[in-house]
């Protein structure tokens, strides 16, 4: 099959899951209710609508954040999750919720600018690593990484055990990613941004292309590793720092997905992006899906979803993998 | 072309090259040899603005290299590393492409220039199987040709290759010999790191060897048993044959 069709083909799926997952959840609903007027056209309009295209960017962010980031460390293991870029964006939250500092700034709320700023001092700290360990290679930076994940985690836990527990429970439960409480505000906001991630992916393709063949390499082509490096890594904050506040640290996506891409899909940038951004949606408006179905009427927070099956999965493909090489 | 100047470098206190000068002709083919260690690769990275030298000065068409942006750097010269570092997949035409990179800006496509340099590699160095293929499923010796295929579509006077022929089968070896002498044909100035001096030396303009960092000699080339044996503790003779000169180690 041709990688045009596999993306239109992936593209149909999706859209079909698209369609029909706000029907199903802990009340069944039918396709009259969109156009009734009762309490379970609400349910439709005001809690599923919103919550399956919160599912679908936010999927999309993580994914393409995970390619982008796999691009500039030129390893398959390097993603948010894993260079505790999101536990930093997590912990900045935990830091803005426990402390209940409220107000906002340009219309964004003080948990989305904590969760950036969170993001950005992991994101400064690997890049700090970085430099100061001169020739380091991409492994050492990789190490810092997993160190500053350890970090931010343990800070969140910190914050946890060493406040009342009267909101503990809500916090947890947002650790745990979630894309329930969700309106239609942060699915727009998520959506600009996933606008915005796209245009920037394909503005600089060139570069990313670049970066991705070796330093040495695109050096040599004129491309400034530096400077777009920190460009790079800043716009990485931005998106998952905008992901992680509204919905929690949801893990696996940016890490299965990119590799998915890649394994069924092309070697190719522009199809490897837009496979990418489509798997990516669709598996968490899957996951969530599942997240409302399983054991209902409990709404399983979908991070755990993700782990839970996203694991074994992963674990699945690589062994299948290691089959086919030997 | 190339002038430097009493370059040094050091990491930490250790030097690793010390006082080094030369200058390179337009059209030159220098051949850089020494031992493991000697600094030849960091020499190249050096000439290429990789890393910088802590003394001395480069310059490059007269200019010094400092004075040069990244990108305008890469329309001068050119810089192909002793293994290239594809971990993730990417497709070949898009490697060569990337050639036209210092070229561009980033609201622009491609140009007819750009194309017709693309299309001329693609058939100089008979590419046509390769270009839809993920670099990463290529030989090592087909990698290396589309490495220096990339170098032809950037299109630089000035060729920095790090010992191209590592790891390679005689026939791509002397594949890549000629695919190099044709770049210089053209007109292009190569600077070329290898220990390979029984394949390198007949198409050698110049020498410049290196020992413990030091320059050991620099200048035209010539057989010259006495620095061969300084440099690699071993005796090379020469013949001729069928035209061509012929050197190997004798012992």
């Amino acid at each position: 099959m041709s990688m045009n069709k596999k993306i239109w083909l992936l593209g149909l799926v999706v859209l079909i899951l698209l369609i029909f997952s706000p029907f199903w959840g802990t009340i069944r609903l039918n396709w009259q209710t969109i156009f009734a007027n009762d309490s379970n056209s609400f349910i439709f309009w005001h809690l599923r609508i919103p919550r399956v295209l919160l599912g679908f960017v936010a999927g999309s962010i993580l994914a393409l954040s995970g390619l982008i980031c796999q691009n500039l460390f030129k390893n398959n293991l390097a993603t948010p999750d894993i260079l505790g870029i999101s536990s930093g964006a997590a912990a900045g939250a935990v830091i803005s919720i426990k402390f209940k500092l409220h107000f906002s700034f340009f219309g964004m709320g003080s948990i989305y600018i904590f969760s950036y700023l969170g993001a950005l001092s992991a994101v400064l700290f690997i890049f700090f690593m970085a430099r100061m360990i001169k020739n380091s290679s991409l492994y050492t930076i990789l190490m810092s990484g997993v160190a500053i994940n350890f970090f931010f985690s343990s800070i969140i836990v910190f914050f946890q055990y060493i406040f009342d527990f009267s909101d503990t429970f809500s916090l947890v439960r947002w650790l745990m990613g979630g894309i329930s409480v969700a309106g239609y505000r942060e699915a727009m906001f998520l959506s600009v941004l996933l606008l915005l991630f796209l245009l920037l992916v394909f503005l600089f393709k060139r570069e990313f292309l670049l970066i991705s063949a070796g330093d040495d390499f695109a050096q040599s082509k004129g491309l400034n590793i530096t400077n777009f490096r920190i460009f790079s890594f800043l716009g990485l904050a931005l998106f998952v720092g905008a992901v992680v506040s509204t919905c929690g640290p949801i893990g696996f996506v940016a890490l299965i997905v990119p590799h998915l891409s890649r394994l069924w899909g092309s070697s190719q940038y522009t199809q490897t992006v837009l496979f990418s951004v489509l798997l990516g949606g669709g598996l968490l408006v899957l996951a969530d899906l599942l997240a409302r179905i399983l054991i209902a009427p409990v709404d399983i927070p979908v991070g755990i979803v993700t782990s839970l099956l996203g694991a074994p999965f992963f674990l699945f493909l690589l062994f299948a993998q290691l089959k086919k090489t030997n | 072309m190339i002038k430097a100047s009493n370059l040094s470098y050091f990491i930490g206190k250790k030097p690793i090259l010390q006082d080094i000068d030369f200058s390179v002709q337009k059209n030159d083919f220098v051949l850089i040899f020494g031992q493991n260690g000697a600094g030849k690769s960091t020499l190249l990275k050096v000439l290429a603005g990789i890393v910088s030298a802590q003394k001395g000065s480069i310059s490059i068409a007269g200019k010094n290299i400092h004075d040069y942006s990244r990108k305008e750097l890469a329309t001068m010269l050119t810089y192909l590393p002793q293994s290239d570092e594809f971990v993730l997949p990417i497709m070949v035409k898009d490697v060569l492409l990337s050639g036209r990179y210092p070229y561009g800006s980033l609201f622009q496509n491609f140009s007819h220039r750009d194309h017709a340099l693309f299309h001329e590699a693609v058939e100089y160095f008979s590419l046509g199987d390769l270009v839809n293929r993920n670099i990463l499923t290529l030989s090592g010796g087909e990698r290396q040709k589309v490495m220096l295929a990339t170098a032809f579509i950037q299109d630089v006077p000035i060729i920095l290759f790090d010992e191209p022929m590592n790891f390679l089968d005689p026939g791509s070896i002397f594949q890549m010999i000629k695919m190099l002498q044709g770049l210089q044909r053209l007109g292009k100035t190569i600077v070329l790191v290898s220990h390979l001096i029984e394949y390198f030396f007949p198409y050698a303009s110049k020498l410049l060897a290196l020992k413990n960092g030091k320059k050991y000699y620099f200048g035209e080339k010539k057989f010259c048993p006495e620095l061969f044996k300084a440099i690699y503790q071993v005796d090379y003779k020469r013949f001729f044959a069928e035209n061509r000169e012929i050197i190997f180690v004798n012992e």
